[in-house]
């Protein structure tokens, strides 16, 4: 009885979380499958022949390849260097109790991002950096090393600690015991870490419309391009963003299970 | 040649002192039990000696050489921890193996050293499987099997046995004892529980706050304990404590509280002489108590008279929880003719050659 009403309170809970962004996940699809013409009849039509005239069109007219190409190097340059600086930063605040760095990481991911526009505007600028894949993946670094280092302190301090003791003295420097003993325990924190930072490098949308240029534009970038001052390219921006969103949202589909047990693990011992 | 020993040894932390001064000197070969309550500094001795901590002063020596600044790795111990700390993501072939090959052992020495380990310790069929297929008392043996690969000097356990159920940790003891038989080797073993400390330990070092309490073989702290918490802590049920007064009359010694009162043997007469009329801990062991006899005839002074209070059979003994006077005390006797009934006065005789006094202010045994 009880258990009949907890999961009908589930499932009406998912529900309700689930169909808003569903809804604009299958909007955004139709219109990318409909003509300029059928996107802004009123009432929306519903049943129409699809084409796939515009995704042709964003690869041809826009050189939208290239975008997604730029997009795919700097979210896994950031992911890779956040992991490679993260890692070993997590594991020292994790196991030295450093919780005033630990602050300091918070209290950068925390700040408006608008506030770094300018001054990273200015020094990009001064260092020649702008539009390079160098510019870009610094600049998304400073939202994916504080998401990997602050799911991994949790990773790493719920890890016993007994178990790098054992290491130490089966012969293990602290480097190998790290590399050896530590790191493949938290795999499945790195898999979601991993994840996480390049989705949210590969959908960051601020600091790349303002340092990026011709040569390193990244997809989000790109389908703000195609508002334009006369008119906005509703089919375009449709079938852009479905190529955005897509792959990403494949690739978190098969790896759902990895990213849930990733984001539920660090409270478990043992 | 690996003996162990601990000079002035002393460990803090902040304002904690969880080793105190710690003066240990363990031979080689030998197994050495260092046993106290939770909280005495057992373990942060035990890794101190593994190189795991470092310590606030003092040496330590393995085998003549000084350690103190030498790495874990380099000491050549092998450690057992009380959660085993096996390595989750490697099955026990690998967790066995691993020290070997981070040692740069060949690949055919390390197969022969992991076979041999799993011949003693009977863990062949486990060798593919993962940690976490294991049962408790399985992995204990791998935990076990890690440390003995490696062939160290000297193995130091904490408290290997405490997550086993009681019948696990009865066989394990045995196992434990056999295997430090077999292999030579030095044992630093460390246990909150006295009854693995008696049963397995050549000598045992007895911990309390921090500071060593008394160390020597099991029977020789049992029966001679250097105070009133060594007393204690040594002997199932506890040794009973009552507060009394040493009072001579005549040429007599005795010791007395309220509803009790026992005469001295005369052996004792001249170390309880400068206690007159000042107060003493007493102490006497279950054991040393015994339902008296009419036919033994006279009292020799040294017969209590108790009412039973709580009656438990354990088969072939009884623990008999009396009182005497306003004092609580357990007697452990054989099972009487008449069976005892709860509120039954009855007769004890006191082993008076057992018994024990305390000084109250030190705590220091007089007797
Ligand atoms: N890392 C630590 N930091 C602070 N205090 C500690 C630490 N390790 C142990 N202690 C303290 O030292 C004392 C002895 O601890 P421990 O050696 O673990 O005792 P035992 O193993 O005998 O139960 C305890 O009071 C404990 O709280
Ligand atoms: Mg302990």
């Amino acid at each position: 009885m009880v258990k009949t009403f907890k999961s009908i309170f589930f499932y009406t809970g998912a529900f309700a979380l689930c169909v808003p962004p569903l809804f604009v996940f299958i909007w955004m699809i139709l219109t990318g499958l409909k003509t300029g013409i059928q996107n802004i009849s009123y009432p929306p039509e519903f049943l129409f022949t699809p084409t796939l005239e515009n995704f042709r069109a964003v690869f041809q007219q826009y050189n939208f390849f290239r975008y997604l190409l730029n997009s795919l190097i700097i979210a896994t340059l950031a992911t890779a260097i956040s992991l490679v600086l993260g890692l070993p930063a997590a594991y020292s605040i994790a196991k030295y109790r450093q919780n005033k760095i630990g602050i300091i990481i918070l209290i950068a991911r925390m700040t408006p991002f608008v506030s770094y526009l300018l001054p990273w505007y200015i020094i990009f600028r001064y260092l020649k950096l702008i539009d390079t894949y160098s510019a870009l993946t610094i600049t998304h670094l400073i939202i994916t090393m504080p998401m990997v280092i602050w799911l991994m302190v949790s990773f790493f301090e719920s890890m016993p600690s007994e178990l790098e003791d054992a290491a130490m003295i089966d012969g293990c420097s602290r480097w190998q015991s790290f590399l050896l003993i530590v790191l493949p325990l938290v795999r499945n924190g790195i898999a979601t870490a991993a994840i996480m930072s390049f989705i949210f490098s590969w959908n960051q949308f601020l600091f790349s419309l303002i340092l990026s240029g011709p040569k390193t534009k990244t997809v989000p970038v790109a389908v703000y391009n195609f508002i334009s001052y006369g008119k906005i390219d509703w089919a375009g921006i449709g079938a852009a963003a479905t190529l955005i969103v897509l792959p990403v949202s494949i690739f978190a589909f098969f790896v759902r299970k990895s990213i849930v047990q990733g984001l539920t693990m660090g409270a478990l011992k043992d | 040649m690996a003996n162990v020993i601990l000079k002035n040894l002393i460990k803090r932390y902040g304002s904690v002192t969880a080793v105190d001064n710690l003066n240990i000197e363990i031979r080689d070969r030998e197994f050495a039990v260092l046993v106290g309550p939770s909280g005495c500094g057992k373990t942060t001795a035990l890794r101190m000696i593994a190189g795991l901590e470092t310590v606030t002063s003092g040496d330590i020596y393995i085998g003549d050489t000084l350690v103190n600044d030498m790495a874990p790795k380099d000491r050549d111990i092998a450690m057992v921890f009380q959660n085993y700390a096996l390595y989750p993501h490697m099955n026990v072939r690998d967790n066995l193996g691993f020290g070997l090959k981070m040692r740069k052992f060949s690949k055919t020495e390390i197969d022969r050293r992991v076979q041999e380990a799993a011949d003693i310790l009977g863990i062949h069929d486990l060798l593919e499987r993962k940690p976490k297929e294991l049962s408790g008392g399985q992995r204990q043996r791998v935990a076990v099997g890690r440390a003995i690969v490696r062939k160290p000097k000297v193995f130091l356990f904490d408290e290997p046995l405490s997550n086993l159920d009681a019948k696990l940790r009865v066989a394990m003891r045995a196992e434990i004892s056999k295997l430090h038989r077999r292999l030579g080797a030095t044992i630093v073993y460390v246990t909150h529980d006295q009854v693995e400390a008696m049963t397995m330990a050549d000598r045992i070092f007895i911990m309390h706050n921090g500071t060593l309490q008394q160390s020597g073989m099991p029977l020789d702290v049992y029966n001679k304990p250097a105070n009133r918490f060594v007393a204690g802590f040594i002997g199932s049920p506890a040794m009973n404590f009552i507060e009394t007064r040493l009072v001579r009359e005549k040429d007599t010694w005795f010791i007395a509280s309220e509803g009790f009162k026992v005469r001295l043997p005369e052996a004792f007469y001249p170390r309880v002489e400068p206690y007159a009329d000042r107060p003493v801990i007493f102490g006497v062991r279950p054991e040393d108590m015994e339902e008296h006899d009419p036919a033994t005839g006279s009292d020799s002074g040294n017969t209590l008279t108790v009412q039973a209070e709580v009656v438990e059979t354990l088969g072939f003994e009884v623990f008999v929880y009396l009182t005497c006077g306003p004092h609580a005390l357990v007697a452990r006797m054989e099972v009487p003719k008449h069976p005892l009934t709860v509120g039954q006065t009855l007769e004890v005789d006191l082993k008076m050659a057992q018994i024990h006094l305390f000084d109250r202010e030190t705590s220091q045994t007089i007797v």
